[in-house]
């Protein structure tokens, strides 16, 4: 049984040991994904765009670029 | 030795790009999504609104194999997803864009060519796969009840097999069709079909593949290996074998370009 | 050393090659040459083992190996790498795949590099190549594992005419030590790199030998001459007159003059022109050029056809 109406900064403090691991794989996605980015010859579509999907979407973003975003 | 050759180039393949980091990374978010967001129930549907205030909500804790069993659940969906679609272009893609026209030509048993992508995608899918579940269950032993972690060792040993079974069939695919999205329409067809196959006829064919998820719940709850999962993994590993065969016949035979 | 019996290809209702049959010498360089669509490429596939002949067969000489591709080096037309691996990386790989050991197929691959003009870019990702490059590490990739028989398709006709002039002098080292076995539809390719011929068109071969032979048993009897003057209308009128001459052509300034007895008429010509101080700035005899001969066996052809 949990209480209500606890404010988000104060609900994120008091679980951040549980929170942290999401956070920090989801960072090492993104920053992979970027790096991949960078060193990738031929993206399908322009690459300030596969920029933009891996910061802005949340896990979908980094793995649609792994998966459709290079032209090997 | 030609076939470590070739497996080796698909590691460094993979390495490179990044495959061997974000497909097991996936997996662990996917292995953690579903014990947060039970323990969290509570408060994001207070989040969502629409209930008076003040009011209390007691939803009872569900039992910590159901929630791993929800995270498995998350593999078979989003998980199979993201393996047929890192795999679907393994051949084809190397067909569709003449790669394998160079490779085909060098004195290479076409076996080789086959067995070692399936063991380069296999691995990297066991292990996501593995990875993820063993997150799942340090979340679920955290906020819920302990799961002995001998039971959950055996549940993703015969979950596996069912993971390299979605492997191989995606590489037979590969080999029958050059185009990619085709190879994943095919292997995800193929899979719903098994899936529907093993629900109606669940009691008459006990040892279809599909099957192998339903009685993990047995494995994670009492640690026993029901006798119908050893047949299913005899089953799947019979089939492994034959669909391994298949492909490299069907490569051998049809023609490259 | 290669021989090709009958050898047939159909694709649904179309036989894009039609009961070839043709052996290579060993150490010869060959041009397979024909219009675009003839069934070049298709025939170079199945030797190289990629498709499946719907009928015949191919026959490799000295065969000692159960695997016929252990002998042959393929370069197909356009040919495609993994671009995240290195020059170097895929001739090691190649190389291995073809059977060798660690350290030959390292060997190999650092000689071919140099060879091909690749010595800088062998560490640098395929990717980055321009199509000269690739196409010369296509060469070297073919070369890896010393085959018996060397097959390029249509090695220079993508290139610029530097690359083109860098690919021709490789290939001109390589027939030194290879049979060679390459596809063309530019004449002039065919001519310069190699000594042999294998015409083909629509399906068929319809020509094959020297160069040389070839040309002569296409010998036409035909003078070529042209004028220091625009105006030659006169001299085409007593040309005309000449019992000797069947007809006349005039190609922009030069004109073709189609003859029964070469010899006889090129005498009378002669004769008739320096009597009248003609101003001849050309006077060729008996040839007929490459590009003519291409247009005629293939014309024949096509007309045999229609019939």
């Amino acid at each position: 049984m949990i209480l209500l109406s606890q404010s988000a900064a104060q609900f994120f403090n008091d679980n951040i040991a549980l929170l942290a691991p999401i956070i920090i794989i989801q960072l090492i996605l993104v920053v992979t994904a970027l790096v991949s980015l960078a060193k990738t010859q031929y993206t399908n579509g322009p690459k300030w765009l596969w920029v933009l999907i891996i910061l802005f979407f949340n896990i979908l973003g980094p793995i649609a670029y792994f998966i459709f975003g290079r032209d090997d | 030795m030609q076939w470590l050759t070739v497996f080796n180039r698909e590691s460094l393949e993979a390495w490179r790009n990044f495959k061997w980091i974000w497909v097991p990374l996936v997996f662990i978010l996917l292995g953690l999504m579903d014990p947060l967001t039970t323990y969290y129930m509570p408060q994001i549907l207070d989040a969502v609104g629409g209930l008076p205030e003040g009011a209390i909500i007691d939803i009872p804790s569900p039992p910590a194999v159901d929630v791993l069993m929800m995270s498995i659940g998350q593999f078979n969906m989003l998980g199979v997803a993201i393996i047929v679609l890192i795999s679907m272009g393994t051949i084809a893609g190397e067909r569709k864009s003449g790669v394998a026209e160079l490779i085909l030509v060098k004195p290479i048993r076409y076996s080789t060519y086959v067995t070692a992508k399936w063991m380069n995608y296999s691995l990297i899918c066991v292990t996501a796969v593995s990875a993820g579940m063993l997150s799942s269950w340090y979340y679920v032993s955290l906020l819920f009840e302990e799961i002995p972690f001998g039971h959950v060792l055996t549940a993703a040993a015969f979950y596996s097999l069912w993971i390299i079974f979605i492997v191989t069939v995606n590489i037979m695919m590969n080999t029958l069709v050059k185009v990619p999205g085709v190879v994943a329409f095919l292997t995800i067809a193929f899979l719903i079909a098994l899936q529907i196959i093993g629900q109606i006829f669940q009691y008459a064919a006990n040892w279809i593949p599909s099957l192998i998820t339903s009685y993990i719940g047995e494995v994670l709850t009492t640690g026993n290996i029901p006798e119908e999962l050893w047949w299913t993994s005899l089953v799947t590993v019979g089939l492994i074998i034959t669909l391994l065969v298949i492909a490299s016949y069907t490569l051998k035979n049809k023609e490259v370009v | 050393m290669i021989q090709t019996n009958e050898l047939t290809k159909t694709f649904g209702r179309d036989t894009v090659v039609n009961a070839v049959s043709f052996e290579l010498k060993p150490e010869t360089c060959v041009a397979l040459l024909g219009p675009n669509g003839a069934g070049k490429t298709t025939t170079l596939r199945m030797m190289a083992g990629l498709i499946h002949p719907t009928s015949g067969s191919i026959h490799l000489a000295g065969r000692t190996h159960k695997d016929i591709r252990q002998l042959i080096g393929y370069l197909p037309q356009h040919p495609q790498f993994h671009t995240w691996m290195t020059g170097k990386e895929f001739l090691v790989y190649v190389g291995r795949l073809a059977n060798l050991t660690k350290s030959t197929a390292n060997d190999r691959a650092d000689q071919l590099l140099v060879r091909v003009g690749l010595g800088e870019a062998g560490s640098k990702r395929i990717g980055k190549y321009s199509g000269g490059m690739k196409q010369r590490l296509g060469i070297a990739q073919a070369m890896i594992h010393q085959p018996k028989l060397l097959m390029l398709d249509e090695p220079v006709s993508a290139l610029d005419p530097i690359g083109r002039r860098d690919v021709l002098n490789l290939m001109e080292e390589l027939k030194q030590e290879t049979t060679l076995l390459f596809s063309t539809h530019i004449l002039n390719d065919a001519e310069e790199a190699s000594d042999h011929l294998l015409l083909m068109n629509d399906g068929h071969i319809i020509e094959s030998g020297s160069f040389e032979e070839v040309r002569r048993r296409h010998a036409i009897n035909k003078i070529v001459v042209r004028f220091d003057e625009s105006d030659s209308q006169s001299y085409l009128e007593s040309l005309r007159s000449l019992t000797c001459v069947n007809r006349l052509e005039t190609k922009k300034e030069e004109v073709h003059v189609y003859v029964d007895d070469l010899a006889g008429a090129r005498q009378a010509i002669i004769d008739i022109a320096a009597k009248h101080h003609w101003p001849l700035v050309h006077f060729e005899v008996g040839k007929m050029s490459l590009e003519e001969l291409f247009m005629k066996v293939v014309d024949q052809h096509a007309v045999a056809d229609r019939i």
